[in-house]
């Protein structure tokens, strides 16, 4: 069992060896991990990996099969009306009711959420504009949501999951299907949120957990199989180097003997033109340069001609790639 | 209960801004109105009675409840608001509740537009309103158990048509039941089981203008025991 710690002051959410199975197919093995406050966790993680599977058990949309998740204090197997009541929830593909308006819909969460009961129809009414002036909702207020484009249901999706003001937000993949430009919108509309609130999201975009996340847990078929900020987890990856080479006269023996020069990881064919034969060569961490020697003399030596040599650092698409299919091939 | 009441809001406004209620008002007003002036024969029969409106109250809900109660669980999950429902802070019996009071609702909407019926009615003679007033209240408990069958049939399903004829399926076969009894020599025990089961054996005696206790609590029992039946089907979904 992986255990990550992302601790801060306060802890907000605290999972501890939880599982979920479905049938004999196990969706999340044994995961632990700490959210503090204020904090804006990325979840990332091939599709299958256990994302979502984690977040309804947060949400108490399903029961854990095993280990515990505490929010705020309160866990959620135990309590979970409690839970829901600080937890802001949107779920993955924006259900809505589509039959209602924007205003009548936010009414009715507004309501499910108890702000009517709990403080007075003016302070439901003011919590209600305060969502729709963050989330951008106010020119199709009165707007039916089927006449919604997906951007703006999106929006309509993170209105209802702050309109409560939760002190924790969980967003299930928040811009899967928009376009750049409400992608944008929606992670400002993200950033914004997470300077004052405990946000927790699931997505498999890389460069959303770069722009919006202060920490991030990648999974791997139920797993956590890295942790820590995007930063961290790119120093402890990049130490890998990807050297991309093209030998004419490189002979059938080529691609083993790359292999086995020093400081050689891995090597495999880029491409399948014949000549230049095209490999694709990653180098252990400060091997760089003495495998680019080696692969240099090598060629010398077989009597091959390297007619191109390029290096460059792994991206964090690669290095998630390649943590996630590493794991999965153990 | 607040929780209900929001629920039931929601519904209704769902009900009313889809035609699914407006056609099943009419549509009841239109079968029941059929079996009463042109089936039943009512003014050939010079008799200032409402018998023929509710006498075969158990089919017609059969037949057009479902369409009311097919949608209730099956269409949240196919639009996905079901997890959403799950995740709001509503318990399991908040949101069984709130949505068969609104069912109940548009029922007891078309059962007020039917007054008129007896109104008319009691202008071509003696009217009894007792009698009256038992089969109202008997369309109305009969409802309440179609209702709650329908709405745990719908919790069992991803698909509202598949939950529309499962439905009819169990109502007209409960209404069926106490014919069983009529075309087969049963023995006296099993016999009695069967009528027990049979929502048109215990609607029998409302529609004759008598209300037995042990009919109400049949219904009662129904009605209760498939909304506790649903809270449970909810919360097994979230052990799948």
């Amino acid at each position: 069992m992986f255990v990550a710690s992302i601790i801060s002051e306060a802890r907000m959410i605290e999972v501890s060896g939880l599982a979920k199975r479905y049938g004999e197919f196990e969706a999340v093995r044994g995961v632990s991990f700490t959210v503090g406050s204020g904090r804006v966790v990325g979840l990332l993680g091939p599709n299958g990996a256990g994302k979502t599977t984690i977040m309804k058990a947060l949400t108490g949309y399903h029961r854990a099969s095993a280990g515990t998740a505490l929010l705020d204090g309160k866990d959620v197997a135990l309590d979970p009306v409690g839970v829901k009541a600080v937890v802001g929830y949107l779920p993955e593909g924006v259900p809505l009711y589509l039959d209602m308006t924007v205003a009548e819909y936010l009414g009715f969460v507004a309501d499910a959420r108890g702000l009517s009961a709990r403080s007075g129809r003016a302070r439901r009414n003011a919590a209600i504009e305060k969502a729709v002036v963050a989330c951008g909702l106010g020119g199709v207020y009165g707007v039916r949501m089927e006449r919604l484009s997906k951007g703006y249901r999106q929006r309509v999706g993170l209105a209802q999951a702050i309109l409560h003001d939760p002190a924790i937000l969980i967003l299930d993949e928040p811009t899967t299907g928009l376009d750049p430009n409400q992608i944008l919108e929606i992670r400002a509309l993200i950033r914004s949120l997470g300077s004052e609130k405990t946000v927790i999201l699931s997505t498999h975009i890389l460069q959303e957990v770069e722009a919006l996340c202060s920490e991030v847990l990648i999974l791997n078929e139920g797993t956590i199989v890295a942790q820590g900020s995007a930063a961290e987890i790119a120093a402890g990856m990049q130490g890998e180097e990807r050297i991309e080479c093209a030998l004419t006269n490189a002979g059938p023996a080529a691609l083993e003997s790359l292999r086995s020069l020093a400081g050689v990881r891995s090597a495999e064919r880029a491409g399948a033109t014949a000549s230049p034969a095209r490999f694709m060569i990653i180098a252990g961490p400060g091997d760089g340069d003495s495998v680019a020697e080696s692969v240099f003399d090598w060629a010398v030596g077989s009597g091959a001609k390297l007619v191109e040599m390029r290096r460059e650092r792994m991206s964090m698409e690669d290095i998630f790639v390649r943590l996630t299919r590493e794991d999965a091939g153990k | 209960m607040n929780g209900t009441f929001t629920i039931a809001k929601r519904e209704v406004s769902a009900y009313f801004n889809s035609p699914v209620a407006y056609i099943f008002i009419v549509a009841f007003l239109l079968v029941c109105g059929t079996l009463f002036f042109f089936l039943g024969n009512f003014f050939a029969a010079g008799q200032a009675t409402m018998r023929g409106y509710f006498s075969l109250m158990p089919f017609v809900l059969s037949v057009l409840a479902p369409a009311l109660t097919m949608r209730l669980w099956a269409e949240e999950r196919r639009q996905g608001t079901y997890e959403l429902l799950l995740t709001m802070p509503f318990s399991e019996g908040q949101l069984v509740a709130g949505k068969y009071l609104a069912t109940m609702a548009v029922i007891g909407v078309a059962l007020a537009a039917s007054l008129p019926v007896p109104l008319m009615a009691s202008m071509f003679g003696r009217f009894d309103p007792g009698t009256v007033l038992a089969e109202y209240l008997g369309a109305a408990m009969a409802a309440s158990a179609v209702v709650a069958i329908g709405q745990a049939i719908s919790g069992t399903s991803k698909n509202q048509i598949s939950a529309f004829m499962s439905t009819v399926l169990v109502l007209l076969a409960l209404s069926l039941l106490s014919q069983l009894t009529v075309w087969m020599d049963l023995p006296a025990a099993l016999a009695g089981l069967v009528n027990w089961l049979s929502l048109s054996y215990h609607f029998a005696s409302f529609s004759r203008g008598v209300v037995d206790t042990r009919d109400v609590a049949y219904f009662a029992i129904i009605t209760v025991a498939c909304l506790y039946a649903t809270t449970r089907l909810l919360a097994a979904g979230k052990w799948r």
